[in-house]
């Protein structure tokens, strides 16, 4: 398949998501309060812990803001497969899609490749706003290591994501297991405080789930300006998942999606 | 142009109930939607498949266009089987969905046209041709513009046979095109219809309107619970003959429950 089919089929479906995000008027709106309140909220609770309470060395509202903005990023990632298939299911365009020239799993990357270009446009907005507006201090924040952080994590999100779209198809839940994911990893891979305040075989577990790292990796980066060396760990980790886990959501989401044509059930939800 | 070949095609869904039976009532069990069908559509022909609801014809359109594979038996495609080359298969076939559902409802008529031409990799200056040209051939030009949430059952139906064309297809398959049309709009159908196979499409449809399967079938199918209950080669028969054989064949069909059930 040509790059430029490619980035045709990226540009129709882009057109296709932002024509229905405009038609649908109060959407955005609603959306865009809901991310000021939830910074707002998070900023007077790091003011109402004090300044005392400074988990990795750096301030809470920063360790808030990059841990919940980055956590947000990757359930909306992971969220956008499986959203895409579920409204394909819900809408009726699923059987379309699905027999139309364009293989399932491009069809599912693009749609959701659309929707997270609206997510990284939210969590630049989110992440900039809060450290604007707020005034958080970013000394010398190594950029480049964030955005190798930022990519790797974004392929784990992608592979995930993969799977979590093969269950809706498979179970029609798909969603059901986004939010256990999500639940858990929102608890154990220090979103909202460091890993190091769980017992120690949570602290292991956590060590196994890679939003663990991306966080870890994207706050040294951000906050306290690690060099890529310092990083060089962490981007191993999440290397070495993202190695893993894309073949392996890839063939997840083969495996379902035959199994779907073979039993007739593409379009169930 | 395309063969289409089935070589004992059968295809059975499993019901699978809820996890408590207590909950409510569900059908157990399988249906068997499709059994051991072989037959062969000649490559730039139309076959018409008739049957009464339920006798396994959507069921073999979706076979045909990978929707579903088929647990036994093999789909053919020229010489490609839909088990294993269902992406190459997808490049040339149109399986008219035209269902309400089935369409982007806040995209208009022409927006809804070109997401799907380019999934079905049709570039983008062909589009630009095809997609006018084909909504006035499906007269909807004058509603290109409008959500296709506020269209009427006869405009979507108009709208998914607009997509299956779009991509100029080697097969097309055709799910009771005319169901919602009015008579007028029915004629410039099958002259859509006839312009496709003359450019050489190979065209399977199911209907069960007798009259307008006959005027334009090579080949007329009718199915029965799952089964091929008889198949006609149109152009070896006469109107007369053909009339009086598929009166038979469906008074035959009809009698079936009353033989097996003995009911009076």
């Amino acid at each position: 398949m040509s790059v430029a089919r490619t980035a045709d089929k990226f540009l129709v479906i882009s057109l296709r998501d932002l024509r229905t995000a405009a038609r649908y008027r109060t959407g955005f709106a609603i959306s865009a309060a809901g991310t000021s309140i939830e910074l707002a909220a998070f900023y007077y609770l790091s003011r109402a812990i004090g300044p005392g309470f400074r988990p990795e060395g750096v301030g809470y509202f920063p360790f808030l803001l990059v841990g919940t903005g980055l956590y947000t990023f990757m359930v909306m990632a992971m969220r956008a497969f499986v959203h895409c298939v579920q409204e394909a299911q819900q809408a009726g365009t699923m059987e379309v899609l699905m027999s139309s020239s364009t293989s399932a799993p491009v069809v599912v990357m693009l749609s959701a490749a659309s929707a997270l270009l609206g997510h990284s446009v939210q969590l630049t907005l989110y992440v900039g706003a809060g450290l604007l507006l707020f005034g958080v201090p970013v000394p010398a924040a190594n950029w480049p290591g964030g955005l190798v952080v930022f990519g790797l994590s974004l392929l784990i999100a992608i592979a995930l994501g993969m799977v979590a779209a093969a269950l809706q198809i498979a179970i029609q839940k798909g969603s059901a297991v986004l939010w256990i994911i999500g639940s858990g990893a929102w608890f154990l891979t220090g979103t909202l405080f460091p890993v190091e305040a769980l017992p120690k075989p949570l602290q292991f577990v956590a060590a196994c789930i890679p939003l663990t790292h991306s966080l870890n990796a994207m706050r040294m980066a951000l906050l306290q300006g690690a060099s890529l060396g310092s990083l060089a760990p962490e981007i191993r980790a999440l290397a070495f998942f993202a190695l893993a886990l894309l073949p392996l959501g890839l063939a997840v989401f083969s495996f379902c999606l035959r199994r779907a044509r073979l039993q007739g059930t593409l379009a169930f939800y | 142009m395309d063969t289409i070949r089935l070589e004992s095609v059968s295809k059975i869904f499993r019901h699978r109930p809820a996890l408590f039976g207590w909950l409510g009532h569900e059908k157990r069990g399988q249906t068997r939607a499709l059994d051991k069908i072989s037959l062969q559509v000649p490559g730039g022909s139309v076959l018409a498949l008739l049957g009464p609801n339920g006798s396994g014809k959507t069921t073999l359109l979706r076979l045909i266009s990978t929707v579903l594979l088929p647990d036994a038996g093999r789909v053919l495609i020229g010489d490609e089987d839909t088990r294993t080359a269902g992406t190459a298969i997808r490049q040339r076939v149109a399986f008219a969905i035209t269902a309400e559902r089935s369409f982007f409802p806040r995209l208009s008529a022409r927006e809804n046209l070109d997401f799907f031409a380019a999934l079905d990799n049709v570039p983008r200056r062909r589009r630009a041709e095809r997609i006018p040209a084909l909504l006035e051939e499906t007269g909807l030009s004058d509603h290109a513009d409008t959500l296709v949430i506020k269209f009427s059952s006869g405009m979507y139906q108009r709208l998914g046979i607009a997509r299956a064309l779009v991509k100029q297809p080697s097969v097309i398959l055709l799910d009771e095109p005319t169901r919602s049309l009015d008579p007028a709009s029915a004629e410039d159908f099958w002259k859509l219809v006839q312009k496709s196979r003359d450019r050489g499409a190979t065209i399977v449809v199911a209907t069960h309107n007798f009259e307008e399967a006959s005027a334009l079938g090579d080949s007329l199918a009718v199915l029965q619970k799952g089964r091929l209950a008889d198949y006609r080669d149109l152009n070896r028969t006469t109107n007369r003959e053909l009339r009086s054989w598929y009166f038979d064949v469906t008074r035959e069909l009809d009698a079936v429950p009353m033989a097996v059930g003995g009911w009076q």
